[in-house]
């Protein structure tokens, strides 16, 4: 199974490839006001509109890294759309022995966490509704 | 009456007593006829009018020569009062005259002599008042004398002082002249050191610019080693730009042959090696990068020194500059000072002149203020004998009173008529 991997709040976490839409570095964020610190804002990039969302923030980061230009990944997955920002992108890794029931997974020296795209996003909408 | 002299008198008065004789005789005759008788009472007769006549003759003369004795004595007594009677006019006349003019001279010159003894008392007191005025004056004069010789001494010691002070002053200035001179010489040398010292820090300036210019032209490669390590930078950004787009390329590369499956797998294979390259490429690019910061470091480094130095200079030039601004100033001041030291000098030398006139001036002024001394003693030792000259005057003013006195006294022996 095949995953893209990146590093967040000083995590490495694994996201399965088939949610994953693409990659951009260029992306124009544009901010939202009266949202959470983890809500970046909204993007637009070729046709689809997403919500970006900063994930050492959202998993309790004290010090989120800010890049400059961060590269954005996009995630399209049952009609949903949402924008991962991470601290840094490792790469694509496959998993051989892949079982749903486990969630993390040892990978040459990185120690991986996968996650659920909706997963992200019910715990964005938990931040919205206060609970 | 005219003037009957005692001869003719007497003659006349024979001439009356023959003339009686005869008539008697006549008488006698006519009377008797008796010659003897008759020459007998004529011859008594006769000798009997020649005893009266020459009786009253002789008693007119001796009475008025009695009188003329009586006043003689009273005369010889001191008393003029008394008159002589002029009855004839006759040669005892001539006597009394002669007498009472005599009598008259006399009271005349014991008059003037009493007139003469008071004048002298008043003129004695009158000269008395003066004396004591002279000696009082002389005493005034004595004590002025004194005070002035005694200021004429003090005034000879402060001119001498003074004199002393002045020949110091002077012997002074003439050290002050010489130093002026040494000053001067001195000054000349440091104008010429300065102006020396001026031309050297020119020569170093204009050295310190060939440096300057040639440090610039020097500076020059390694500005353009620093542009074009900049550009190497600019291109190794570029090169980073298009390795991170490729790395991002292969990325999606392969997150879109995953998304194909089982067909995509060579695709992700060519997708992995590209993102190796890139990845390659990166840190090629970063090496290349860290190369050409160290480079630019360096270089930075070398600007900075060169920069520093350029300061250095820069500030070693204005230092210099400064040095030069100074040592004009220098020369200007020493020109200044040595003009006004000439100045000084020349004044110098006129007040040594002026002190030199004025020191002689005070020595003849001490000369003169001892000669003063001198003639003020002297006119005290003067005024000393004046002093004893007047109590001789006033000792013999004294003794002349004395004898003015006496006069009056013995003048008043005399009793004068009154007038």
């Amino acid at each position: 199974m095949e995953f893209l991997c990146f590093q967040a709040a000083g995590q490495y976490l694994g996201i399965e490839a088939r949610y994953v839409h693409r990659v951009v570095d260029d992306g124009e964020i544009t901010p939202v006001p009266l949202q959470s610190s983890c809500y970046m804002g909204l993007m637009y990039s070729r046709g689809d509109l997403f919500d970006v969302i900063h994930v050492g923030d959202l998993l309790g980061q004290q010090q989120a890294v800010q890049n400059e230009n961060p590269r954005i990944i996009l995630l399209k997955w049952a009609g949903k759309k949402l924008a991962l920002v991470p601290d840094k992108i490792i790469g694509m890794i496959s998993i051989k022995k892949y079982d749903k029931t486990q969630s993390v997974y040892h990978y040459a020296d990185y120690t991986i966490q996968v996650i659920m795209p909706d997963d992200i996003l019910k715990k964005v909408s938990e931040i919205f509704n206060g609970s | 009456m005219g003037r009957t002299s005692i001869k003719n008198k007497l003659i006349l008065s024979y001439l009356g007593l023959l003339l009686g004789v005869v008539v008697v005789v006549g008488v006698v005759n006519r009377m008797t006829n008796d010659f003897f008788l008759a020459q007998a009472i004529s011859t008594a007769l006769a000798l009997f009018i020649a005893i009266v006549f020459g009786s009253i003759f002789s008693r007119s003369f001796v009475k008025r020569l009695k009188s003329l004795s009586d006043v003689a004595r009273e005369v010889s007594r001191g008393d003029f009062s008394r008159d002589i009677p002029l009855v004839s006019r006759d040669e005892v006349r001539d006597l009394e005259e002669v007498f009472a003019m005599m009598v008259n001279q006399l009271m005349g010159m014991v008059s003037d002599m009493k007139v003469v003894s008071l004048q002298i008392q008043e003129n004695n007191k009158g000269l008395n008042e003066v004396v004591k005025k002279v000696l009082s004056n002389s005493h005034d004069i004595d004590r002025s004398t004194k005070s002035i010789a005694s200021s004429s001494q003090e005034q000879t010691v402060i001119l001498q002082k003074t004199s002393l002070r002045l020949d110091n002053g002077l012997k002074e200035m003439d050290e002050m002249v010489r130093q002026s001179a040494d000053t001067v010489s001195k000054i000349n040398e440091a104008r010429h050191k300065t102006e020396m010292g001026e031309i050297n820090a020119r020569e170093t300036l204009n050295h310190l610019e060939e440096v300057l210019k040639q440090m610039v032209e020097y500076t020059q490669p390694i500005y353009r080693l620093a542009n074009k390590v900049d550009k190497i930078k600019m291109v190794i950004q570029v090169i980073d730009e298009i390795a991170q787009k490729t790395d991002l390329l292969s990325l999606n590369a392969s997150i879109e042959a995953t998304r194909a499956g089982e067909q995509g797998k060579g695709f992700a294979l060519v997708a992995n090696e590209i993102r190796s390259m890139a990845e390659n490429s990166k840190h090629s690019s970063q090496k290349i990068e860290k190369i050409v910061v160290g480079i630019l470091e360096d270089n930075r480094e070398v600007l900075e020194s060169l920069s520093k130095s350029q300061e250095g200079i820069n500030k070693g030039r204005q230092i210099i500059n400064g040095i030069v601004d100074t040592f004009g100033e220098m020369l200007f001041g020493v020109k200044e000072i040595s003009n006004e030291v000439r100045e000084m000098e020349q004044v110098t030398s006129k007040q040594v002149g002026e002190i030199s006139g004025l020191l002689t001036h005070f020595q003849e002024l001490s000369g003169l203020a001892h000669d003063n001394f001198l003639a003020t003693k002297k006119t005290s030792v003067a005024t000393k004998d004046q002093k004893e000259d007047m109590k001789k005057l006033v000792d013999n003013m004294r003794s002349l009173n004395m004898l003015s006195a006496k006069m009056i006294k013995t003048q008043q022996h005399f009793r004068l008529r009154d007038k």
